[in-house]
């Protein structure tokens, strides 16, 4: 942009805009001027100040930040995915919000996972599709070596399913200490492009990907961390519990809550049984909407049920949820009950398509 | 025979204990034996490596210290030619980069006095601890705390024998021993330590026969109970061989090859391992007496083999009694020649297990149940696994 122009633009900002200071995680901050005709992302992108967003249309939930102090409403003519409970918390989704007076926003990552880490794409080959119940893959491929990918336990990439148009989110079930290679949980849905895909897809066929997105990842803290997966939602939270299982230092309790629809769909026992074993502070609750099999040793109910009812008394305490959003909409409220505070959950929502 | 399904097998069975598998570089977080007492006197500099951290010990006024062997400055080893110029710090030899012993600050440069570097750079410091005549270091991350207590990171203390052996950390015992380089990577020595079926290598070995002892030609376990998990709170965590004819059946005889275990006396002996690594055999190499091992890991392919004998002593009649028993019989005997058979096992496993993925090609057999429930208790309650130097470097 050349030199006038920002100077013209910054002199008309001046007349209408809010200040809004953008506070990281890690306690780094980021000033913004906001006019009013324009969404706060839009604002941070156009001054340089790069956030994490996917969808810019207020669907993906990406771009979240909470409002601390000032005013920011967002707009009320698209469909926007935050609940009811997040926007009393003052949760905003930046892409579709205006900034109404000076403002501060905090973000729940830290400045230090996009500054200097770009988006970019990168082709990756196919390795493997596995089944470990019809309803479910497990997508494997091995990125090019070349593209220098890294990302953090928890994130997710697109990938371009082959052969259409068609791009799909997914979030990564391996660490990355497993890069060059990157597995991935699909649920697979009659005639959806990637789940039609996969059933005849062959190893060493070309991905083109993208990423990695997405602020659900881990946080630092030694103290209770509780995680609540449904179907799918396993792969980040698997990849989480991987990651603090390699880490340095004593690893905090944990507390599994991992449901899926049915017994006959439970997947990946096996896999959780393995971490139980290989971290003495995993604590797992397992559970199926539908149990048949009462033998199943499957908890019945919603894994959000399964959490219990015991207090949360580790003021530390933090948790990680993903998988459909009235799950997730369910484990806030419970967790919230159990005196778990708002500001330590953390959520990915996971949407079928 | 099977050659083809045999991989296919032993990686589902391997996936079970994964994170044993990811430790080509050892365990963190865990004391192990850095040197005897008595390599370094008053004064004395020495380097060593262990799981990959360089570490130069200095001890002053009597007190032993451990730094990382890496000069902040140009990267040099402070103990490839130690050079102490105060009672409280180590310089290197190189331009003078000064640091205290105690917490690893840069206290001088000799070459630049007024360099706005001093008190501001650092080299890290290691815990040390030093018992029974030997210092142990605690190697992985820094500051890990709380800092474990060494006896949670040696054998247990025997309970359940009517003349139990003693623990090296008994007061009144006799402690010495040896240690030497191994050129296999850590976990064969380990595995080879308690591998309740190697018997063989050690049929002929002189000390069998100056005892005239009855060595079986291996043992075979016939009971759950052959093999018993140690798991104490805060404890060491590991395996124990339930040695007794109960648990497992001692092979005395193998008519297709015509061999039978030779010797006229019985022993009764144990073998357990704990983490990271420590082999407890009890009254070996001859009754009341135990032997302990540990295989520090250097790097991913060489091991530091500690042999280290611990026996009663009360008075110092029995200590010059204790040294001519081990001078003239247990060092030579059982030391050298009975364990340099172990050692040239273990070496010869490294080119499989390096260079054609052996831990995922390897046949294991019935006796192999002790080594299988080894990797998955390792798998379990180690405190963290090492990672390659260069990740070492950016800790």
């Amino acid at each position: 942009m050349p030199a006038d122009e920002t100077a013209s633009l910054s002199r008309t900002a001046a007349a209408n805009a809010q200040r809004v200071t953008l506070q990281f995680e890690d306690e780094v901050e980021k000033q913004i001027e906001v006019r009013d005709d324009e969404f706060v992302l839009d604002a941070a992108l156009r001054q340089g100040v790069p956030l994490v967003y996917q969808c810019r249309s207020g669907s993906c939930s990406t771009c979240v930040g909470r409002m601390v102090s000032g005013s920011i409403e967002m707009v009320r003519d698209r469909a926007l995915s935050l609940l009811v409970a997040e926007i009393a918390e003052g949760k905003r989704l930046l892409c579709s919000s205006h900034a109404l007076a000076t403002s501060v926003v905090r973000l729940q990552y830290p400045s230090s996972l996009i500054y200097g880490e770009e988006r970019r794409s990168f082709e990756a080959r196919l390795t493997g599709v596995e089944w470990p119940v019809p309803s479910v893959a497990k997508l494997a491929i091995a990125v090019d070596r070349r593209a220098h990918i890294s990302f953090n336990a928890g994130q997710y990439v697109r990938i371009k399913v082959p052969g259409t148009e068609e791009w799909r989110s997914y979030s990564m079930c391996s660490t990355p200490r497993e890069l060059p290679r990157m597995e991935f949980l699909v649920r697979i849905i009659p005639g959806g492009v990637m789940s039609e895909y996969l059933r005849q897809a062959r190893p060493g066929e070309r991905l083109q990907v993208e990423g990695p997105l997405g602020a659900f990842i881990l946080h630092p803290g030694k103290g209770l961390h509780v995680f609540v997966a449904g179907g799918t939602g396993l792969a980040p939270i698997l990849a989480m519990i991987d990651e603090i299982r390699r880490a340095s230092g004593p690893k905090p309790k944990l507390l599994l809550s991992f449901g899926c629809a049915s017994d006959a769909n439970f997947f990946y026992r096996d896999e959780i049984e393995l971490r139980q074993w290989w971290i003495p502070q995993l604590e797992v609750r397992l559970s199926a909407d539908r149990v048949e099999d009462s033998n199943s040793g499957l908890l019945q109910g919603t894994p959000v049920d399964a959490i219990g009812a015991e207090p949360i008394t580790d003021l530390n305490a933090s948790a990680y949820l993903c998988g459909p959003p009235p799950m997730i909409e369910a484990a806030r409220r419970r967790l919230a009950e159990l005196g778990m505070s708002p500001e330590r959950i953390y959520a990915e929502r996971f949407v079928a398509s | 025979m099977s050659d083809g399904q045999k991989g296919v097998g032993a990686i589902s069975a391997s996936r079970q204990y994964a994170p044993y598998l990811e430790a080509d570089w050892g365990f963190k977080n865990t004391w192990y034996p850095a040197l005897f007492s008595s390599e370094l006197g008053e004064n004395g500099v020495k380097g060593v490596t262990i799981a990959g951290h360089d570490i130069v010990l200095r001890r002053s006024h009597g007190k032993a210290y451990a730094l990382r062997d890496r000069c902040a400055h140009r990267g040099v080893k402070l103990s490839l030619r130690p050079m102490c110029l105060t009672d409280d710090t180590l310089s290197c030899w190189y331009h003078g980069f000064t640091y205290a012993l105690e917490d690893g600050v840069l206290r001088t440069i000799v070459a630049s006095p007024n360099d706005p570097l001093i008190g501001k750079t650092r080299i890290r410091t290691y815990p040390v601890t030093e018992r029974a005549g030997i210092i142990f270091i605690f190697v992985g991350d820094q500051g890990y705390d709380p800092l474990p207590q060494l006896d949670a990171d040696l054998p247990i203390r025997v309970n359940d024998d009517d003349n139990p052996v003693p623990h090296i950390l008994d007061n009144q015992v006799y402690v010495r021993g040896i240690h030497r380089t191994g050129n296999s990577n850590w976990r064969l020595a380990a595995e080879n330590g308690f591998d309740p079926g190697h018997l063989l290598i050690h049929w002929d070995n002189q000390i069998v026969a100056a005892t005239d002892r009855k060595l079986a030609l291996g043992v075979e376990p016939v009971s759950e109970e052959a093999i018993k998990i140690i798991d104490e709170p805060d404890g060491p965590k590991g395996i124990m061989n339930m040695y007794n004819t109960r648990t497992y059946k001692f092979i005395m005889e193998n008519k297709a090859v015509n061999m039978r275990a030779r010797g006229k006396n019985s022993y009764y002996a144990r073998t357990s391992m704990v983490l990271p690594g420590i082999l407890l055999v009890e009254h070996w190499p001859i009754p009341g007496w135990a032997q302990y091992e540990w295989y520090v890991p250097t790097d991913d392919k060489h091991h530091e083999y500690w042999e280290i004998l611990v026996g009663h002593c009360r008075t110092d009649d029995e200590r010059r009694e204790a040294d001519y028993l081990y001078d003239s019989f247990l060092e030579p005997l059982a030391l050298r020649d009975f364990n340099d058979n172990d050692l040239f096992a273990r070496e010869a496993m490294q080119n499989f297990y390096e260079r054609e993925d052996g831990w995922n090609n390897e046949s294991l057999c019935a006796f192999d149940a002790a080594t299988i429930t080894w990797r998955k208790v390792a798998a379990r309650y180690n405190r963290g696994i090492q990672e390659p130097p260069d990740s070492i470097s950016r800790q």
